[in-house]
């Protein structure tokens, strides 16, 4: 097993057991779910983008690898698993130089130099939220297709921003639950992140206490603070269908590197990430804000994991395993 | 014995490439970071840094080698003020230049630089004036590369145009004119300077006119420890003196009684 794979599961429960094949096959596979349905959605367009942004993360690693005089380990699968997320993430209609820009920067500004597969700041997450600034009009232009949308060009979270009520009354939730809106390609199904949710309860149960903990302050945050004048139930199925927000929870924060070690840091790790997610949805200048959100969370995890109480004891725990 | 002075060229290597004052000794980069996201803002921040630490460490191997420590560096700051500040009035009132906010903020800033209060201590006011003069020198060439180097990327990748002329790039990466798109790139520099600096390193011992391997400089604290301990020496000598010649009065009023 190479270096990176066996610097990927450090920290975790039984590490002789989890091999970054197995891990990131797990995540592969239930990725494979959501490209199905944008292929559906958006027919061979999606999978363009799709294999462009793979690719680019793919021949970026293995020229960054080919520079500084290292093997290339095609099994180490971090780099089919950002590309393949950040393509995800984008519209379907995005330019080709997106993508590849994006997933570019994710392996080579930062799973590279930050320590290969066992980075602490989520590839995915920073290649995304880097395209969001270099490309903010392309991003969250939701064009292609958008005739067989049920609001058209306008998604969820655009609406959910500018706080308009009237077209969102117009919604309805099984539509919005089914993708059946203009937004990210392969993220707009709850029900099928829901289903990737169960599956990843069944693989890594410990995994899904941060997506506990991120689901549950944007739910709780959604509640308090609403940004339409539905009921509470609505405001927050709203709020989370829009955007990437389920998928984060399903495949961002639960990614193993970024993980704090003890269980309930990643509950509160997730609530971290969660809270700043809907601060910025409401504050901030993005749309679709939850990849800096992830990165921001990445930054203070060792920060958080050293003031909680039980933050050494589980460090000493990641140190022995 | 009279000192042998380097060449230019070996001060060169050493000051400002292996130890290049941004991507090694990592000082001075609010200014590299805030200002240089085109070229021009670039050549402006490398023409007034080199101004100002050219110009403070020659006056400092001039007249400050006898002044305290604590008073020296306060004076780095003045002589710094008295030269940028007239040259960013000078700027906004008599040219047409646009300087961005960043630079605008960051040119009189300048004078508070670590690069210029660090090269003061170390070797202005501890050599010859030719000496401060060829280092300074050396240290604002290797700063201001850099700075044209990041200046020239940012702007070229960024806002896709060079020094003002567009460029008619497909696309462009916004981020890069960003302060953290300039830390990104001077990480990737420094990367790649730590990857040539062995080969540099060698090239320079196999130079047959190479002078001797200097001895390693001392960090600055270490300075700051060899002052106290020479002014301690230097009291303690004093104070001996001093008992001495009380002792020879005393004897000698002694005598005379």
């Amino acid at each position: 097993m190479p270096d990176s794979a066996t610097k990927r599961t450090e920290g975790a429960q039984k590490p002789s057991h989890v091999t970054a094949l197995r891990l990131f096959g797990d995540y592969l596979l239930m990725l494979l779910v959501p490209t199905v349905l944008a292929v559906y959605y958006y027919g061979l367009r999606a999978l363009a983008v799709v294999g462009v942004s793979v690719g680019a993360a793919v021949l970026t690693e293995a020229i960054f690898s080919a520079v500084l005089g290292r093997s290339y380990y095609v099994r180490d699968l971090t780099s089919l698993f950002s590309g393949l997320c950040i393509a995800l993430m984008l519209p379907a209609g995005v330019p080709f130089y997106v993508p590849v820009a994006a997933s570019a920067f994710a392996v080579a500004a930062v799973k590279m130099p930050l320590g290969g597969s066992g980075a602490p700041i989520m590839p995915a997450a920073a290649g995304f939220a880097f395209a969001a600034v270099c490309f903010r009009t392309e991003i969250f232009t939701y064009t292609l297709r958008a005739e067989q949308k049920l609001l058209g060009a306008q998604s969820l979270g655009a609406l959910l921003g500018g706080g308009n009520a009237m077209r969102l009354n117009a919604a309805n939730l099984m539509d919005v639950l089914g993708g059946n809106v203009a937004g990210p390609m392969g993220t707009g199904c709850g029900l099928l992140m829901l289903a990737c949710g169960v599956y990843l309860l069944m693989r890594r149960p410990r995994a899904l206490l941060a997506t506990a903990g991120f689901l549950g302050a944007c739910a709780l945050w959604a509640a308090i603070l609403p940004r339409s004048n539905g009921g509470v139930l609505t405001n927050i199925v709203l709020e989370l269908c829009s955007g990437s927000l389920l998928f984060a929870a399903i495949f961002l924060v639960t990614d193993h590197a970024t993980l704090p070690a003890a269980r309930w840091h990643r509950v509160v790790y997730g609530a971290l990430c969660g809270v700043l997610c809907m601060a910025m949805r409401r504050s901030g200048v993005f749309e679709e804000p939850v990849c800096f959100a992830i990165v921001l969370g990445n930054a203070l995890r060792p920060v958080l994991e050293s003031i909680l109480p039980g933050g050494g004891q589980a460090q000493r725990k990641e140190a022995r395993a | 014995m009279k000192e042998q002075t380097p060449s230019f060229r070996d001060l060169y290597l050493k000051s400002a490439v292996l130890s290049n004052p941004v991507l090694v000794q990592m000082v001075g980069l609010c200014p590299a970071v805030a200002a240089t996201a085109s070229v021009r803002c670039a050549v402006l921040i490398s023409a007034a840094l080199s101004l100002d630490l050219i110009v403070t460490c020659v006056l400092a191997s001039v007249l400050m080698k006898r002044i305290p420590r604590a008073v020296r560096v306060a004076l780095y700051l003045g002589i710094g003020l008295a030269l940028l500040c007239p040259l960013l009035y000078f700027i906004e009132t008599r040219t047409l230049m646009n300087l961005g906010q960043g630079t605008k903020v960051y040119l009189p800033l300048l004078a508070v630089n670590a690069v210029t209060a660090l090269h003061c201590e170390k070797v202005a006011v501890k050599k010859p004036v030719r000496m401060a003069f060829l280092d300074a020198a050396a240290v604002s060439l290797g700063a201001s590369i850099i700075f044209l180097i990041v200046g020239t990327l940012r702007e070229v990748l960024g806002s896709g145009a060079f020094a003002g002329i567009d460029l008619d790039l497909p696309f462009t990466l916004k981020g890069l004119s960003l302060p953290f798109g300039c830390f990104i790139l001077f990480g990737f520099l420094a990367a790649g300077l730590q990857a040539i600096s062995p080969y540099l390193r060698q090239a320079q011992e196999e130079e047959p006119d190479a002078p001797a391997a200097q001895p390693q400089e001392a960090d600055p604290q270490d300075d700051l420890w060899s002052d106290i301990l020479e002014a301690e020496a230097a009291s303690s000598e004093r104070l001996a003196a001093l008992d001495e010649f009380t002792e020879r009065l005393i004897g000698g009023e002694e005598d005379a009684q």
